[in-house]
């Protein structure tokens, strides 16, 4: 049970923050298909920036003395440094689609063109390889939080909550829930959030009203890069091993669908990553996962095919956008250039 | 707007020079032993790419599917080809098939092509899946010689009876005398449930000889031992070699239920199985070659001889003895000290490297017989193999 909650926080979480980025950017009435690219992107940033500190001496110091407060500093800088380059990657599909009137949905297929390519390029040259992995040792023994992070002993046991929150856990799943929270807060509760909401409804009643259209998108669009890039890196540091090869595995188109799924509102959204989660931890893992702690491993010895599990993630979000799209509510400007002398 | 592009401008400037630099460092040749006259011996010092004087590289590698860098199988056999062109001063190149993971025979056809056009005299090919690309590389340039390592004697075409090619060398290696060695070890040093996960969906002849090897090994030591043991037996998430967070998942989810150890055997996918072993402060097993550099979590690892195979062939093509090999297939084992677990790095409290080195010598007397045929993996009477598929 603790094992099954943990692997579906780890999917669920970059899910959630991606989606939570789509969100910032298309109530803003910026469609933001970039989230893979700028996932892509921000994960390479954040291993490139591990792999460089992890010849500097304060960390390979912290490191060998187990000081874990500093290693996890640098997990927390790296999340800053991936959401900072997210952020100016993004700012491409802001100039390309706010001041130039560009289509938004081919803008942002260039990026996700654009960024694997990139981001191979790089690897290509700084360590010939195709995959850019950490200098030495690897996630789990770096930054991930376990009994022998706190020096406990492996066999001691915590109890149940102790257990889910603290032993194998990254701090940075909780950065992640902590930032959707107060975003999500921003989003409905402030004068901020209120004007960003109104250029994706209505940009012309907005900008009668005196709000800068141009600069709420690019608010928006801006804050949805930071997170994907933070995402991008979240995703690659606690299910990939940090390692960065131009590849997500697709979690920022999962991430859109998350989002529509959710119907552009952070609690549905947070919701729907995850169910989409537990699936995707249902896949990989369905062999060894004990619901009830009694020893019998239930789903692998119902005997169903192993394609079927691995399938059921995107059955699941196939039936459900079936089932919940007619209800779906997208804002209303989405997709629209703004311009100023237009009714 | 224009402080914005500027601003964009400058940073890609900035991120592109921080790459260069890297790169050079990386490429940087510290083979300043060299000037001394004394002979490198660690293979990562000596640079993956060298630029030739003439513009022809002589020796040539051909790379298995996965990366060249992937501290396993095309690494340990590049080692192979830069120890011993840098010892006798030969120009070297590597070349990747393009298209990875899913590289076709055409492929690689074109990544050996290239090499004899860049004027390659002994072309090295790893991994089993380019015999179809040999047979037609090989036909076409016959004054070219061919190492086909993990293979076998390679005909001029598919049909019986057709002539074999002379120019190429098939070496292979009796994994399962390797696999066998690390899965008594394992059990002898108290683990007894283990995992086997490995590459190439069970299609790969070097992985399954690895693997029903390791499950004999196992057995033979917990009969000795009188224990029971269980292997978790696998071949999911590695059909392309590579890292996954679902490999990643699998490996975590067996080590949550007790699993000691994994073996993991295939390139690439060591890293997603390491990263699940330093969560659960579990084990791995490496394999090819010594992985203990790469993580704490390692206590041993199931070698082949890839670099000093591919030396003695190299050696053997520059001595003018190639004949001898070409043609025919070199099965390499524990009698050629080919296989076997790394004794320098070994971490093992429970069995020594007497221990060891007394049961080594049983195979290589014939003592201890272990088949290689794996289509014969089942549970014994001491150990349990649940095959997850």
């Amino acid at each position: 049970m603790i094992f099954l909650i943990q692997q579906t926080l780890l999917y669920a979480v970059p899910l959630m923050i991606v989606a939570l980025a789509g969100c910032f950017s298309e109530r803003s009435g910026i469609i933001n298909l970039a989230l893979e690219g700028i996932m892509i992107f921000g994960a390479f940033v954040g291993v490139l920036f591990v792999r460089e500190m992890q010849g500097n001496e304060v960390y390979t110091a912290a490191k060998a003395a187990g000081d874990w407060v500093t290693l996890q500093g640098l997990e927390l800088l790296a999340m800053l440094v991936a959401a900072i380059m997210g952020a100016v990657f993004s700012l491409l599909l802001s100039f390309a689609s706010i001041n130039l009137r560009a289509d938004q949905t081919i803008g942002g297929t260039a990026l996700n063109l654009l960024a694997p390519a990139l981001v191979l390029f790089f690897i290509r040259i700084i360590a010939n390889q195709n995959t850019l992995q950490m200098a030495t040792g690897g996630a789990g023994s770096w930054f991930m939080l376990k009994k022998s992070t706190f020096g406990v002993d492996k066999a001691t046991e915590w109890g149940f909550l102790k257990e889910v929150l603290l032993n194998k856990a990254y701090l940075a799943t909780y950065v992640c829930i902590l930032l959707f929270i107060i975003l999500s807060i921003i989003l409905y509760k402030t004068k901020f959030g209120l004007r960003l909401r109104s250029c994706g409804e209505n940009p012309q009643a907005a900008d009668s009203l005196g709000i800068n259209v141009y600069r709420m998108r690019y608010a928006g669009t801006t804050i949805s890069g930071a997170l994907a890039g933070m995402g991008g890196f979240v995703y690659a540091l606690t299910t990939a091993n940090c390692s960065s090869n131009g590849d997500v595995a697709g979690f920022g188109f999962l991430a859109l669908a998350v989002m529509i799924f959710g119907n552009w509102k952070p609690l549905n959204i947070a919701m729907a990553s995850l169910l989409f989660g537990l699936f995707k931890c249902i896949a990989a893992a369905y062999t060894s996962i004990d619901i009830n702690g009694d020893g019998i491993y239930a789903l692998a010895e119902l005997g169903i095919s192993s394609h079927l599990y691995r399938m059921l993630p995107y059955i699941i979000t196939l039936l459900v956008l079936a089932f919940t799209s007619k209800s779906s509510r997208a804002p209303k400007a989405e997709g629209i250039p703004y311009e100023k002398g237009q009714r | 707007m224009k402080r914005v592009l500027a601003f964009i401008l400058a940073l890609c400037m900035v991120f592109a020079l921080c790459a260069c630099n890297s790169g050079d460092d990386s490429k940087d040749p510290k083979v300043t032993d060299d000037a001394n006259g004394t002979t490198v011996t660690d293979p990562d010092k000596i640079p993956d790419e060298m630029t030739s004087d003439d513009g022809k590289y002589e020796i040539a590698f051909v790379t298995d599917v996965g990366q060249l860098k992937d501290k396993s199988f095309n690494q340990g056999t590049f080692d192979g080809v830069k120890l011993y062109a840098s010892a006798n001063d030969k120009s070297y190149k590597y070349y990747q098939p393009a298209n990875g993971d899913k590289a076709t025979d055409d492929d690689r056809y074109d990544a050996m092509k290239a090499a004899v056009d860049n004027g390659a005299k002994i072309v090295v090919c790893a991994g089993f899946k380019q015999e179809a690309a040999i047979r037609q590389a090989a036909a076409e340039f016959a004054d070219v010689s061919f190492v086909f390592v993990d293979g076998y004697p390679v005909t001029e075409s598919t049909e019986d009876g057709a002539p074999v090619l002379k120019n190429v060398a098939g070496i292979s290696f009796q994994e399962e005398q390797s696999g066998y060695l690390a899965g008594y070890a394992a059990v002898m040093e108290g683990y007894t449930k283990l995992g086997f996960t490995g590459g190439g969906g069970g299609t790969n002849p070097a992985c399954c000889r690895f693997g029903y090897g390791f499950v004999q090994g196992v057995e033979a030591a917990a009969a000795e031992k009188n224990v029971k043991a269980e292997v978790n037996y696998s071949w999911l998430y590695g059909s392309s070699f590579s890292a996954s967070p679902e490999l990643q998942t699998m490996a975590a989810g067996w080590y949550q239920n007790g699993t000691q150890a994994i073996f993991a055997c295939g390139g690439s996918m060591f890293a997603s199985v390491s990263a699940a072993a330093e969560a659960a402060d579990a084990k791995v097993i490496g394999v090819d070659t010594d992985q203990s550099f790469e993580s704490d979590t390692v206590i041993t690892s199931a070698t082949k001889g890839l670099a000093s195979s591919v030396q003695w062939a190299l050696a053997k093509f520059y001595a003018g003895e190639f004949a001898e090999i070409g043609g025919v297939g070199t099965a390499l084992g524990a009698k050629d000290d080919a296989v076997g677990l790394p004794t320098a790095t070994w971490s093992l409290e429970n069995w020594s490297v007497d221990q060891y080195n007394a049961l080594l010598k049983d195979i290589k007397d014939g003592k201890v017989v272990i088949d290689s045929d794996w289509n014969n993996l089942k549970s014994t009477d001491n150990v349990t193999v649940n095959v997850i598929e």
